[in-house]
């Protein structure tokens, strides 16, 4: 189960990295967005990793908070990102 | 330095994604990128993906080598006014076991009644400890944990080695006849391999972890103390032989188990580690004197544990007054064999930020049921070259303690009083501790930032762990969730549930 939980994690981590790059293709993006986005990244495969550990070990409590805190901090940063960095550009871009 | 990627040419992308006139249309593919913008991305993702590989990767090494842990400088700091070797007679498992011991010192169980108010026998305890009944409505004080608890402590005693847990010397298991010495002895080609070749044999018997430390006066009871003839035994009279090194073995407990504690489910674990450090130091023992050399086997006799694992480099004096050996915590037993082997590669005090870590933590003191450790705001937060627990300036009261080491004191009369309220050995320190974790990735990278960050984060730490989850003590459903651990056992697909280590062979 351990290691299904590793290889899921390094699917999730090739598609954020290939999520990155091609946004960074289409959209003429600031390097502080690009590591904000890549930080957001990172803190939800971290969540999930250690979400993923507590629930094998058999603490569900350590699983949820990590998912609310890292995953959910994770979450918050690059959708603020998006809103205003990110969309802007794109907006920007389209007209 | 540009905001921006210079080569980002955002544009080039878009302007596929809109036909261009004059029928000049590039090809773009299902991601709307024409050639360049391909090659960009797919260079991008290579680079992006390595770049962040190598951060990972790098992250990983520092923790593994943070992990090793650091020597240690500053063990043992000792204040040589104040100290003096152990007699084994101030032990509190030894004087608790000794009727002589007590007919000699009433003042003790008097003082200590007195100040605490209670009506507490020590030299009864033992003898109360095992008869409270049980109670089968009371998960973790059911006949089944009574019988778990027996259990586990069983094949000691029917090898003749049960009191090897208070002290007592020279028991079967831990016998210093050394009529079966092998005349010739094994030579080793160098002092590593001789060493590598003794851990290898203390994991065959079952350490989890192995270090090898020179005998050392400070950590002997000296003298020491036969409980069964009321004899004071001499290391250069008695002792067989003239030891020179001590091999220090830890023996692992069930994460599961000990974290029903004070449930006497717990006991249960403590029993079986105890029968197997039993087991494996007369192992290692016979292992070496079938080499030829010297050996004599030790449980909780002979020399104070938790020191001698610290020299040998295993873990750090924690303020629960146990070992905290990295990756597995407080939840280990200690034994160890002394020899005159001397030929060895000898490990060093190390340390992993844990005694520091103590410091502002105090987890285990908020969890003990008898009050006997002490907390970080008391005075020196329990942590100096005496005692500082209550009381302990009344004359005689701390007559237990190994004075003039720094280190945490608590008062183990307190503790092995609520052992015989409980009807059982206790370890809420234990299943408490902010280092009491199963084996996963999270604990041992919690564990690899500890010395590096900084003393208010201790503190913060040691308050999420419980907010994680993870300590709770005097719990029921935990002696409930232990029972239903079995589960599974007859696959045992991983192997960490009833180890908890790194997986390092
Ligand atoms: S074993 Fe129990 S009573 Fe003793 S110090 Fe630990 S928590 Fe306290
Ligand atoms: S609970 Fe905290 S203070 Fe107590 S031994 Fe463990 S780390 Fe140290």
């Amino acid at each position: 189960m351990e290691l299904f939980q590793w290889f899921c994690m390094g699917i999730l981590f090739v598609l954020s990295v290939a999520a990155l790059s091609y946004l960074s293709v289409v959209v003429k993006l600031k390097w502080y967005t690009l590591a904000s986005l890549a930080l957001g990244a990172f803190l939800i495969l971290f969540g999930i990793g250690w979400a993923g550990a507590s629930f094998l070990e058999g603490i569900a409590q350590s699983g949820a908070l990590a998912l609310i805190l890292f995953c959910g901090s994770g979450v918050v940063l690059m959708t603020l990102t998006w809103r205003f960095l990110v969309a802007p550009e794109l907006s920007k871009q389209s007209d | 330095m540009s905001n921006e990627h210079d080569d980002t040419k955002a544009g080039d992308a878009n302007d596929q994604l809109e036909p261009a006139g004059g029928g000049d249309r590039r090809e773009v593919d299902a991601l709307g990128l024409d050639n360049p913008a391909r090659r960009k991305f797919l260079t991008r993702t290579a680079v992006g993906g390595g770049a962040a590989l190598a951060g990972l990767a790098a992250g990983y090494g520092a923790i593994e080598y943070s992990v090793q842990g650091r020597p240690s400088k500053n063990y043992p700091e000792i204040d040589e006014a104040i100290f003096k070797p152990k007699d084994q007679r101030d032990v509190v498992l030894t004087f608790a076991n000794s009727k002589a011991l007590n007919e000699k010192h009433p003042e003790r169980n008097e003082q200590y009644n007195r100040l605490q108010k209670k009506e507490f026998d020590f030299v009864a305890g033992f003898r109360d400890m095992y008869a409270k009944p049980w109670d089968n409505n009371k998960p973790g004080y059911t006949q089944m944990d009574r019988a778990l608890q027996l259990a586990g402590w069983h094949p000691l005693g029917v090898a003749g080695s049960r009191k090897s847990a208070n002290l007592q010397p020279n028991t079967p298991l831990h016998s210093w006849d050394q009529s079966d010495v092998e005349e010739e002895q094994y030579k080793f080609d160098d002092k590593q391999a001789a060493s590598d070749a003794i851990k290898s044999a203390a994991r065959v018997f079952g350490a989890v972890k192995c270090g090898i430390a020179r005998q050392d006066k400070r950590w002997d009871y000296d003298p020491l103390y036969d409980l069964e003839t009321n004899q004071e035994l001499s290391w250069e009279e008695d002792f067989p032989f003239k030891p020179k090194s001590v091999i220090v073995m830890l023996t692992p407990q069930d994460y599961d188990c000990v974290a029903t504690a004070p449930a006497w489910t717990a006991d249960g674990t403590y029993g079986a580690g105890y029968t197997q450090m039993g087991i494996q130091a007369d192992q290692m023992a016979k292992f070496l004197r079938a080499m030829g050399y010297h050996a004599v086997s030790a449980g909780n006799d002979l020399g104070s544990s938790v020191p001698y694992a610290i020299m040998a480099g295993l873990g750090e004096g924690a303020r629960n007054g146990t070992l905290i050996a990295p990756l597995v915590g407080p939840r280990i037993r200690i034994c160890k064999v002394y020899t005159d082997f001397d030929f060895v590669e000898y490990d060093q005090p190390h340390t992993w930020g844990i005694t520091d870590f103590c410091l502002s933590c105090g987890k285990c003191a908020e969890a003990c049921p008898a009050d006997a450790i002490p907390l970080p705001s008391d005075k020196n937060g329990g942590y100096g070259f005496e005692p500082s627990y209550e009381f302990s300036d009344e004359p005689g009261y701390t007559w237990n303690n190994h004075h003039g080491i720094k280190k945490f004191y608590s008062d183990a009369k307190k503790c092995y009083n609520f052992w015989v309220e409980n009807g059982g050995g206790c370890g809420a320190c234990i299943a408490s501790c902010t280092f009491n974790e199963p084996d996963f990735w999270h604990h041992k990278f919690i564990l690899g930032i500890t010395p590096a960050s900084p003393k208010p984060l201790h503190a913060l730490m040691a308050q999420m762990h419980p907010a994680f989850g993870y300590g709770h003590t005097n719990d029921p459903a935990k002696a409930e969730k232990f029972w239903k651990t079995g589960e599974g056992m007859r696959v045992n697909s991983s192997m960490k549930n009833n180890i908890g280590t790194s997986n390092k062979s």
